[in-house]
């Protein structure tokens, strides 16, 4: 058995896996049974089996048919194969950690830094990250963004998002201070 | 009749509110903007446009979201066109008659070509749209709970079907959707699931989180990882629009008609929308048309049906949503969001209790294709210009869009976390060539099955032949089965015919 076969493998294995956890889990959920009635159980159980026998199935096909590759795919596929993904510039694995990072930063800085200062570090950082180069427009769209986002989110829709702890509360303070609003 | 005409009267006088006008002008501007950018999807667009909802009125939202749902379908034409950029995957048959035009000496034509069959595509819909939603929410009204479930089934089947990539993994994509769609507190037994202990989990997973993810972090995190290598714009010559003469639209109005119908009626079929319409209906004309043999090198005819057919399918896309609250793509998953959002339900019911609202949304739809139209004849080369924008500078902005769609829904920075979460699971899904859409299409549809399913149960004593033996169920069964087989019956043929191309 050719290893890429097996490689080919690994994601559906890992469904499995997460079939049988899922299943698990579904075992400690507490009801008080009703006489003929389905339990809360029933359906996350028909999904969890509708996971694991579609990943068995491609697990038998991935290591016993004549062709792997020839999967039988949704007519989506049939109807736009023909035309290449605009997109098939080399993967670059560092991009993405980089992207990754700075998003789990917004998520556990936003509510220290505030929306208005943590918004702003994000555009920079992003920015660069995505490889544009042109600092003024990099540091002045970051800007005028973060202040039309604060704006529009903080003094015209009114959608609660966090203000900061002090001291960096100040910097939303200032900005809102800057609209007329002394919230 | 006369009560339809005077509700749509009402529904138009409504549409020149000031806040619903903003909301058309905005809404067809950003559309269009949003399918011009290769970046960022119609569904992205939606999705991230949603926060400035919140505190709107909701027919004012609703109007915004279709407004941009139906210039979004025309948007990306222009880039397909000029430079051969299709903003969205919509209009990728542009590419091969469009472009062949432009290439041809004739941009301005090929423009001219799809603001027609964008208007005529468009315009036809939205009276198939008015005149059948009532019928159907009113045969809606008559189903019990085995017809509903039948009717879910259908709708996730055909997402399955009509999708991309394996059926493994278009499944094992729609077991996860009904599984997040099952986290929180049952509906029947008020017992948790899946709710590992956390307060926040306990009301469950809003899809609109899933949405924002899997669709917006999702996408933009794959595209940073090729370093937002678009394509270059090389040339924006021929940048404006020349009409067709009446005599040249009269040589194809009947395949202006019919791809224009066939649009509406793919739109209606949940799970296929305007790609799949565009797709199609290019593929109808290859097969079937009078010109058959010169599809591709820069005819009228491959221009006007797929987008007559994209465009048509919106009206399509917008009957079962209001008349059966049920979503058949992404776009209309995030107004079924808006809806909820604000408090109503879409379904059989809203038409009798939310007629004024049901009415205006229909007035902004013909409204807006003919502004869209306007539009994009007069102002293709500034929304072209948009192009000029770096994406790595438009990807920062939509992921701030995405954080703040995540924080507002719940007002909460659980729900963020859960967002970022869903955009590393959109990330893998596309990097392993899992779908998305069976995902989001579980976690929306999953609850109404699982409702559905259950009270059947209930109401029929455990019975599940309910579901067959029932006259409408049951061929509504029959169809979904059916649909399932369509790859597999696919796949046979497209065997068969290599074996006899190898004899041959």
């Amino acid at each position: 058995m050719s290893a890429s076969r097996l490689v080919a493998c690994i994601p559906y294995l890992v469904w499995l896996v997460v079939a049988a956890v899922l299943w698990f889990l579904t075992t400690q959920i507490s009801f008080d049974a009703r006489p003929g009635q389905i339990a809360p159980s029933f359906w996350p159980r028909v999904a969890i089996g509708l996971m694991g026998l579609s990943a068995l199935i491609e697990i038998g096909r991935q290591l016993f048919s004549a062709a792997p590759g020839k999967e039988i795919a949704g007519i989506g596929e049939a109807l736009e194969g023909g035309e290449d993904d605009e997109d098939d510039a080399p993967r670059q694995s560092h991009l993405l950690l980089i992207g990754v990072a700075l998003t789990v930063a917004f998520a556990v800085l936003v509510s220290t830094f505030g929306f208005v200062l943590s918004t702003f570090l994000y555009l920079v950082a992003f920015m660069y990250a995505g490889g544009y180069r042109n600092h003024v427009m990099i540091w002045s769209a970051s800007l005028l963004g973060t202040l039309l986002f604060a704006f529009v989110f903080l003094k015209v829709v009114y959608v609660s998002l966090p203000r900061g702890t002090a001291p960096f509360d100040s910097v939303t303070q200032f900005v809102l201070n800057l609209f007329g609003g002394f919230a | 009749m006369l009560e339809l005409a005077a509700n749509l009267g009402s529904g138009f006088v409504n549409c020149f509110e000031p806040l619903n006008l903003l909301a058309l002008v905005l809404g067809i501007i950003v559309g269009l903007l949003v399918g011009v950018l290769p970046g960022l999807t119609l569904v992205m667009g939606v999705i991230l446009v949603l926060p400035f909802t919140y505190k709107m009125d909701v027919t004012a939202s609703i109007v915004l979201l279709t407004a941009m749902y139906v210039s979004g379908t025309y948007g990306g034409a222009f880039t397909s066109i000029l430079f051969r950029i299709p903003g969205e995957p919509i209009h990728v048959p542009l590419l091969w008659d469009g472009y062949a035009m432009a290439r041809a000496g004739q941009p301005s034509k090929a423009l001219g070509w799809t603001l027609v069959a964008a208007l005529v595509g468009g315009v036809l819909s939205w009276f198939i749209m008015v005149l059948l939603t009532k019928p159907v929410a009113a045969i809606a009204l008559k189903f019990s709970t085995p017809e509903y479930f039948a009717i879910v089934m259908f709708g996730l089947a055909s997402v399955i079907a009509l999708g991309r990539g394996g059926l493994a993994n278009a499944f094992i994509s729609l077991s996860l959707g009904l599984l997040i769609a099952s986290v929180g507190t049952d509906a029947i037994y008020g017992s948790y699931r899946f709710t590992l202990g956390l307060p926040l989990l306990a009301d469950g997973i809003e899809f609109l989180v899933v949405m924002v993810g899997a669709y917006g972090v999702g996408e933009v995190l794959s595209r940073l990882e090729r370093g937002f290598a678009s394509k270059q714009v090389e040339t924006k010559a021929g940048a404006n629009t020349e009409l067709p003469s009446l005599a040249e639209i009269n040589s194809v109005k009947g395949m202006l008609i019919r791809s224009s119908l066939l649009g509406n009626i793919i739109g209606i079929v949940p799970g296929a929308g305007a790609t799949i319409a565009s797709f199609v209906s290019y593929g109808v004309e290859s097969q079937f048309g009078r010109r058959k043999e010169q599809m591709g090198s820069g005819i009228a005819e491959g221009i006007v049906a797929p987008q007559s057919a994209a465009t048509a399918s919106v009206g399509g896309a917008l009957i079962p949503l209001l008349a059966l609250g049920l979503p058949g793509s992404g776009a209309t998953a995030v107004i079924l969001g808006a809806f909820m959002l604000h408090g109503v339900q879409p379904g059989p019911q809203v038409l009798i209790t939310s007629a004024d609202m049901v009415y205006t949304i229909f007035a902004s739809l013909l409204l807006g294709v003919f502004l869209m139209c306007l539009l994009g004849y007069f102002a293709i080369k500034p929304l072209v210009r948009i192009l000029d924008f770096p994406e790595a500078v438009v990807s920062a902005f939509v992921m701030i869009l995405c954080f703040v769609g995540a924080m507002s829904i719940r007002g909460n920075l659980a729900d963020l976390w859960l967002m970022i979460g869903f955009g590393f699971i959109g990330y893998l899904f596309e990097r392993f060539r899992f779908p998305i859409a069976p995902l989001v299409l579980g976690v929306i549809l999953g609850p109404i099955a699982e409702e559905s399913f259950m009270n059947a149960m209930i109401s029929f004593g455990n019975d599940w032949t309910v579901f067959f033996t029932r006259p409408i169920a049951g061929t509504i069964m029959a169809i979904t089965m059916i649909t399932l087989l369509l790859p597999v019956i696919a796949s046979l043929r497209e065997k068969r015919a290599a074996r006899s191309a190898q004899r041959g």
